[in-house]
């Protein structure tokens, strides 16, 4: 773990040209370029926003921001998990040629999709008081939320990007992983729905208490309380101990493989 | 001279008994689907290839070290281990100072950055920082001789300027230890020259050069130590002229049984 911490500080300006390179090389050949970073939350709100208020009603007042303020976070995951699979792999031709610690590869894949994280709480942040949803003061508390998904995501993307490189197969089962995931953790849903005597199985899904509170501070206008708060980053540093333990024993062989 | 420098100077590179292990897979399943199927079949049949057996070897700083040998006797598996991209099997890999490795020229490129994007993304790539690249930016230029293309991504350089740029940026850095494979056949014959206008300049400075060529004139022009390989283990050691001629010999009876 001080490996992490210390190799991600020492090689912070590797990991941000990466970042930068990755981004760019996303937005690459478009007129809006970079934009495109902001445009994609925003037009996806619209549809949705349109959809959810028109078409779908569901009971839930503002459904809209009551399904974007977790389904945001959630894209963040599914988005760095989808990147960061190929992060060994795909920069296997550097890793043959050149010493490079290999944890900036997945970490770069994420960091990436943090700035995009960032850039689409913009397009909400102008979306609630359009929708005449109160803009709460609990904003403020996100960066804790996002300290525990960033932590947790960082934990599978290790993982996976290390699985990757023995099995190729891994990076397609993690697009379906990913899409069950979705559907079982209560993103277009609340908890509350689910009957109550299946909902400890649901509880048993980390990603709930990690998610949780961006819809209690922007959808609610609440902080979770502490247990939940405290189960969020047990779930975080758990799966980052995890994951990257199992990086770490294996990344010296990943050049023989890639 | 040279018996003196071994002396005097401290060392730059250490092997000590390195062996480099590759599982040659016969078939090595790459999904699960073959891993399964091998499995109930029990074929997950293997062998063992060592590219490099025991090898113990130490370069003084300031020598300019030739590394011959035929292809697969494992002097580019020798390079990777000294540039930190393989972690031998066994044995152990001392290296002193800052090391540039010019086993691929522009290995870290990425073709839709623009070259000066890739002359920064390369130095952080070998260890350097960007306050470091961004002062040397300039020269590097000037010496690839790029001009006006350096903002233009590098997928639309030639394949001369494309290796210019890289040699450029792995020389200009300063590293302490230099290990070139094969690379300066690059360019025309003016910038040839000018590359090795260079080398000699590394020399002169007191860095250490590790060296593979398949060209014996070049390394008994330039190297002061010749080192044989074959089949993974070094079989001759010393007098760079002398290391060639059974280098030479060892060929022979391959040209002979072309002709």
């Amino acid at each position: 773990m001080r490996e992490l911490v210390v190799d991600t500080y020492r090689y912070r300006q590797l990991i941000w040209a990466l970042t930068l390179k990755e981004l760019k090389v996303r937005y690459k050949r478009s007129v809006l370029g970079f934009l495109w970073a902001l445009l994609n939350p925003a037009l996806m709100m619209v549809v949705l926003t349109l959809v959810f208020s028109t078409i779908m009603k569901f009971p839930i007042p503002h459904y809209s921001i009551f399904l974007l303020s977790v389904l945001l976070p959630w894209t963040f995951f599914s988005q760095s998990v989808s990147y960061a699979v190929d992060s060994i792999v795909g920069n296997g031709e550097l890793i043959k040629k050149v010493a490079v610690p290999k944890l900036v590869f997945p970490v770069a894949a994420l960091s990436s999709n943090i700035v995009n994280l960032l850039l689409s709480m913009i397009p909400l942040a102008i979306l609630v008081p359009l929708m005449g949803h109160p803009f709460y003061k609990t904003w403020l508390y996100l960066p804790v939320p996002m300290a525990a998904l960033i932590i947790f995501t960082a934990g599978i993307t290790f993982f996976f990007a290390a699985a990757n490189v023995y099995y190729r197969d891994v990076a397609h089962i993690v697009q379906v992983v990913l899409s069950a995931w979705f559907y079982f953790t209560p993103i277009i849903y609340a908890l509350d729905f689910i009957p109550s005597h299946y909902r400890w199985l649901f509880k048993l899904n980390p990603m709930i208490y990690v998610i949780n509170g961006f819809r209690l501070a922007v959808y609610y206008g609440l902080l979770p309380k502490w247990p939940s708060i405290a189960a969020s980053f047990a779930c975080a540093f758990t799966t980052l101990l995890i994951g990257f333990s199992v990086f770490r024993k294996f990344q010296d062989d990943f050049v023989f493989y890639v | 001279m040279s018996d003196q420098k071994l002396l005097r100077n401290p060392v730059a590179v250490k092997l000590e008994n390195v062996t480099q292990r590759f599982r040659v897979i016969h078939e090595r399943p790459d999904t699960l689907r073959e891993l399964f199927s091998n499995f109930f079949r029990h074929e997950v049949s293997y062998h063992n290839f060592d590219a490099v057996k025991d090898v113990s070897l130490e370069v003084t700083e300031g020598q300019m070290l030739g590394l011959m040998g035929r292809n697969g006797s494992g002097k580019s598996t020798l390079l990777k281990i000294i540039a930190g991209v393989y972690k031998p099997t066994a044995g152990r890999v001392q290296v002193e100072g800052t090391l540039a490795p010019l086993i691929e020229l522009g290995a870290g490129f990425h073709s839709e950055l623009t070259g000066r994007e890739n002359i920064l993304l390369n130095g952080l790539l070998m260890g350097y920082s960007k306050e470091e690249m961004e002062e040397r930016e300039q020269r590097i230029i000037d010496f690839a001789e790029i001009g006006d293309f350096i903002d233009t991504p590098v997928k639309q350089y030639s394949s001369g300027m494309h290796t210019r740029l890289a040699f450029s940026v792995a020389t200009e850095v300063d590293p302490k230890i230099l290990i070139i494979d094969e690379i300066l056949a690059v360019g025309d014959a003016g910038f040839q020259q000018k590359s090795f206008a260079r080398i000699q300049d590394f020399r002169q400075a007191g860095k250490t050069i590790i060296f593979v060529s398949h060209s014996m004139p070049l390394v008994t022009q330039y190297c002061d130590r010749g080192i044989l390989l074959e089949r993974g283990s070094i079989v001759a050691d010393g007098d760079p002229t002398e290391v060639a001629e059974m280098y030479k010999n060892l060929l022979s009876p391959a040209i002979a049984a072309v002709h």
